[in-house]
């Protein structure tokens, strides 16, 4: 009985230990503290880049474009490497052609002082 | 000052409102987070993200409500967030910890001690703060903004956007609680 008493006077001033609080106070320069806050929130021009380009449905296009691109590029390769096949082909010189280069070289190395 | 002036200056990205607003509002918004959240690093922290919101969406306050009431639902909001995200990483790190994961250890606080109470009081309201901490959200909420705050039920009932009666019902049931939870914390004590 007495116990149960005690603990309702206990509950009682628990209660009422709120009765005249005082506002609790951050600590000092919080506002220095909220511009720094704020700086470091603001975004640079980069970081707006950055952010937009991460988006999904961004970043999904932008890997579509590269992939089409690359397929470009290879069937444009493609069609290159088959030309250039076509133009390496060893060409059938004729004699006279031959006999040309060679009359070439010779004129080169014997230049008349 | 005026607060209606305070606030179009800042519409207009008047630095020098800004500061005055911060210095003005500062403890209200900083007693009420620790109120809520019972931890003076935290409320630091949820009073800066309020402030940094003020002046990020300013334009977004229509003047229906007074500044100080707009003020006190972006506190609650922050701070009700800031508990369920430490609630998250709480119940993740238990399940981690069953895992076997021992990197993780939760740590359960110490009593909270609020620094506005008076000091013969201390250990009663430590108690009383550990019981708030239990409460429902709403009963919580208007309990600590009528009693850590100092605000009539009107303007509880104007922050949480509810009726007088309503507040009045919170408060009741809140008492209810806090008794029940009180009466077993000290019969376990003794």
């Amino acid at each position: 009985m007495k116990s149960k008493k005690t603990i309702e006077g206990k509950i009682e001033r628990a209660l009422e230990s709120l009765d005249g609080i005082q506002r609790a106070t951050p600590h000092p320069w919080f506002f220095t503290r909220v511009k720094a806050r704020l700086q470091r929130e603001e975004k640079t021009v980069w970081e707006t880049i950055g952010s937009f380009l991460s988006k999904p449905a961004v970043a999904m296009a932008g890997l579509g474009l590269i992939l089409i691109l690359n397929l470009f590029v290879l069937f444009k390769q493609g069609n290159l490497q088959e030309a250039t096949n076509v133009a390496n082909q060893p060409v059938q010189l004729s004699d006279s052609e031959s006999i040309l280069a060679s009359n070439s070289s010779f004129d080169y190395e014997n230049v008349q002082p | 000052m005026d607060e209606r002036l305070l606030v179009n200056q800042l519409k207009q990205g008047d630095e020098t409102a800004f500061k005055t607003i911060v210095d003005t509002w500062q403890d209200m918004v900083y007693n009420t987070a620790l109120g809520i959240v019972q931890n003076a690093e935290d409320a630091e922290d949820i009073a800066q993200e309020v402030f940094v919101q003020v002046y990020q969406s300013v334009n977004s306050f229509k003047g229906d409500s007074k500044f100080s009431t707009w003020l006190y639902r972006i506190t609650i909001t922050k701070s009700l967030d800031h508990e369920r995200r430490k609630k998250r990483k709480k119940r993740f790190a238990f399940v981690k910890s069953l895992f076997g994961d021992e990197s993780e250890i939760v740590i359960h606080p110490p009593d909270f001690n609020h620094p506005g109470v008076v000091m013969d009081k201390k250990e009663d309201a430590a108690a009383l703060f550990n019981a708030i901490g239990q409460l429902p959200e709403n009963q919580r909420l208007a309990f600590t903004l009528h009693k850590v705050e100092g605000l009539s039920y009107q303007e509880v009932s104007e922050v949480m956007r509810t009726t007088v009666s309503s507040v009045e019902s919170l408060m009741h049931r809140a008492r209810i609680n806090l008794k029940k939870i009180l009466e077993v914390y000290y019969k376990e004590k003794d």
